[in-house]
């Protein structure tokens, strides 16, 4: 019997392309849910780390090729900087891609050095709903705090000129870092940098541009450097599964992402920030009570 | 761009100290590495293949900052001629 069902891995898949991508965080729902629904599924469980490793790859994979054109102009113009030995002041695609480069690094540091330790950390779905609350209050202060108030017209121009302008190097490192966050269940990688982003000045329209253009690296490094797992024993039994799963995450990743970028054209944090403090506290209550 | 060359020499010889770290994090195993090694264990047999990437990685960045410091082919161009 396969540690994960189809139909476990098809609704934990379908769950985890949209969550990825919402700043509602992936991994506390991926936490809660199982035990919400009663399934025998816990979050360090070697099978299911493996299951999310094909999840999180469909993922960037899907990121990518929706903003294909852009890495292209974005890989193009670093290659133009390393030709010259410097970023050019016009160059906005230069630009961008070194803010991306270093807002990925210290997220990756802190990955691998506090993956492990913050996942057993925090292993329960009590702690994740506990956490999710303060997802949602993370949300609601990055909109209260940020820098720029919300200006019509803000959505207009060239959005990659604005976040090469807007973002300095300590901003776009600030912002990396705070990706760090999500290794706690509960809280959003995708949430995290928008909330960075707002308060290092931007919009939410190109807050959520620059936190999408982010997650690709960071999520298919990750992803590709346990790939090695799901292909060896680790991954006996799960990868029927986990294909399913990654086939699932990839068509709502691809949704949410579509859905996203439209959304926070004209649109806020505030309603993802009262989701999660409403859905962490009632489900805090719940798992208290039972 | 603000060029600092005061940044390159030392940008440079950490970038080399991080590759070296990166390739004992490859070739040795955990028992083998310095004691004051992150991820060092005493006995153990397995390798720390992260650390030695995340070394690898940063030892990249290091090299990226030195080129960025070196003077740009525009400008080189233009004081030749």
């Amino acid at each position: 019997m396969d540690p994960i069902s189809y139909f476990q891995a098809a609704v934990l898949g379908l769950l985890q392309g949209v969550a990825e991508l919402f700043p509602i965080s992936s991994l506390g729902h991926s936490v809660i849910l199982p035990r919400l629904l009663g399934w025998d599924i816990h979050q360090n469980d070697d099978y299911f780390v493996t299951f999310l490793v094909a999840t999180h790859f469909a993922t960037a994979i899907v990121l990518f090729v929706f903003f294909r054109e852009d890495w292209k102009r974005i890989l193009t113009g670093m290659g133009r900087s390393l030709r010259d030995r410097e970023i050019a002041a016009d160059d906005t695609d230069a630009k961008l891609g070194w803010l991306l480069f270093a807002g990925t690094i210290p997220a990756g540091l802190l990955g691998l050095a506090l993956e492990h330790a913050l996942r057993s950390a925090f292993a329960s779905a009590q702690s994740a709903a506990g956490f999710l609350v303060l997802n949602g209050v993370m949300l609601y202060g990055a909109e209260r705090l940020r820098r720029r108030a919300p200006a019509p017209g803000d959505g207009g121009g060239d959005a990659d000129a604005v976040i090469a302008r807007r973002l300095g190097w300590r901003a776009a490192l600030g912002i990396g870092t705070a990706q760090a966050i999500a290794l706690i269940p509960g809280f959003s990688r995708s949430g995290a940098s928008m909330g960075g982003g707002l308060l290092a000045g931007l919009s939410n329209e190109h807050a959520a541009r620059f936190s999408f253009l982010l997650a690709t690296p960071i999520i298919g490094a990750a992803a590709l450097l346990k790939l090695p797992e799901l292909f060896g024993a680790q991954g006996d039994g799960i990868r029927g599964p986990a294909l399913l799963g990654a086939v699932c995450a990839a068509f709502t990743a691809y949704l949410a992402v579509r859905f996203l970028v439209r959304f926070f054209a004209t649109n806020r944090l505030t309603p993802f920030a009262v989701y999660c403090t409403a859905a962490g506290a009632v489900l805090s209550v719940v798992f208290l009570a039972t | 761009m603000t060029k600092n060359r005061r940044l390159i020499l030392p940008a440079v010889l950490a970038g080399i100290a991080l590759l070296v770290v990166a390739a004992l994090y490859l070739a040795e195993a955990a028992g083998d590495l310095p004691s004051f090694f992150p991820g060092h264990e005493a006995g153990s047999g397995r390798h720390h293949v992260k650390h030695g990437i995340a070394a690898a990685a940063v030892a990249a960045a290091c090299f990226v900052v030195a080129w960025f410091q070196t003077e740009p082919k525009s400008r080189r161009g233009a004081a030749a001629a």
